[in-house]
């Protein structure tokens, strides 16, 4: 008992026995995390194609409603979703996609031809043509998509 | 830290409880000894993983199966959790069995111990049922033909079979009603059981003392 850090077996013991504990309660806890909000961090990484239509059916300068439906899956459940997309030109070559979401609370706008807006019934929010927000409530412009023209048929890409 | 610690001894005399659970005496006995133990910790196993399964588990015969798929192929460590669960389910009757063997060849089933081996005895069934409802969760062709089997011997008995059968099933048929109520039973009726009686057994252990190893010359 000269040296300052004598161990004891009984100390050596315990403290091994906290330090399995702790592996132990770790080996569960980690896996128990990740287990519990993985599919909180799962993007919709849905990047595959969504076929439109006919770029010939937008007419020049006017937001073309253009209706397809999707399969979205969640956990385990596949469903059929329908997307509702407007997609603008003003050349027939670039082509601008819009979805009709309002970025206020999620009802679906429309496109008011006479005035040229599109308009949101909800809290009357009102975009430009290109979705940005005139006035009302909405906070950003409408979400946008990236297009792809093949063969004069419209894609977009995501979910 | 120890001011603390202090300050909470002093309300809730936690170091003799601690004391009396962790310190007390105990003869000198062999590894066979610590069956019980392991058993102990599988079934705090099965508890901790069958929790987890339980936030993505769904128990009708539409979601039943592609929620298990889904923890298995989908969620992350979910095929750890459920392995997990599955092979400790049979690590624990077999844990179990050999504890009790223990006890039996020992002979600590004796006075003063015959209720700890009393809720021993309903443990080891409790584990049989836990084993026997979990069988079906899964509701593939290996679960429905193993419950639709298991079921029938029930109702084989004499006399009271055929309304055992019934009771079992929920009816006449293997349905969403029998899944159901497995479910319930394994997650509900038989956990409240199991930990209701190991606070039990565990407590008379501990009242009691463990039994030493047997002499020759007795
Ligand atoms: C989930 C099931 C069970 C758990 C968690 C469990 C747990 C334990 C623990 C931790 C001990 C003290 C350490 C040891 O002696 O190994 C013990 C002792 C004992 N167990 Fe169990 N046990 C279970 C099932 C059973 C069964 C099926 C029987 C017999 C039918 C049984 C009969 C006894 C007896 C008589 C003792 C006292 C032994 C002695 O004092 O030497 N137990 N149990
Ligand atoms: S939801 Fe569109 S304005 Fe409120």
């Amino acid at each position: 008992m000269d040296e300052e850090k004598q161990v004891s077996r009984r100390g050596f013991l315990s403290r091994t026995i906290w330090a399995i504990g702790g592996l132990i309660t770790a080996g569960f806890g980690i896996p128990a995390i990740a287990y519990i909000i993985g599919p909180a961090l799962q993007r919709d990484a849905a990047q595959n194609l969504i076929r439109l239509g006919a770029a010939s059916k937008v007419e020049l300068g006017i937001p073309t409603l253009f209706k397809v439906t999707v399969q979205r899956k969640t956990g385990w459940i596949v469903n059929e979703e329908e997307l509702s997309i407007y997609v603008r030109t003003d050349d027939g070559r670039n082509f601008t996609a819009m979805s009709n979401v309002c970025t206020h609370l999620g009802c679906r706008v429309r496109w008011v031809a006479d005035r040229k807006e599109f308009f949101c019934p909800c809290h009357n929010g009102v975009f430009d043509k290109d979705g940005n927000v005139i006035s009302g409530p909405p906070p950003r412009p409408l979400n946008r998509y990236e297009v792809k023209v093949e063969n004069g048929q419209l894609s977009i890409v995501g979910g | 830290m120890t001011r603390v610690a202090n300050w909470l001894d002093e309300r809730l005399a936690w170091r003799r409880v601690w004391e009396a659970i962790f310190l007390r005496r105990v003869p000198k006995v062999n590894w066979f000894y610590t069956l019980g133990s392991a058993t102990l910790f599988v079934a705090l196993n099965q508890i901790v993983t069958g929790i987890l399964l339980t936030i993505y588990y769904v128990p009708t015969p539409d979601h039943a199966y592609d929620s298990v798929q889904y923890i298995t192929t989908e969620v992350p460590a979910g095929w750890l959790i459920r392995g997990l669960h599955h092979w400790g389910a049979s690590a624990l009757i077999v844990l179990v069995v050999l504890h009790m063997l223990r006890v039996i060849l020992g002979g600590a089933y004796k006075y003063p111990r015959e209720i700890t081996w009393m809720t021993g005895v309903v443990l080891l069934i409790v584990s049989l049922g836990f084993g026997f409802t979990g069988y079906l969760l899964p509701w593939d062709q290996k679960a429905y033909w193993a419950t639709t089997v298991g079921t029938r011997i029930a109702g084989t008995a004499p006399v009271i079979g055929d309304s055992m059968l019934r009771i079992l099933r929920g009816g006449e048929d293997l349905t969403a009603v029998t899944l159901a109520r497995f479910f319930g039973v394994h997650v509900w009726i038989l956990p409240v059981a199991l930990l209701t009686l190991i606070g039990i057994h565990l407590y008379l252990v501990i009242r009691i003392g463990i039994s030493a190893v047997p002499k020759r010359k007795e």
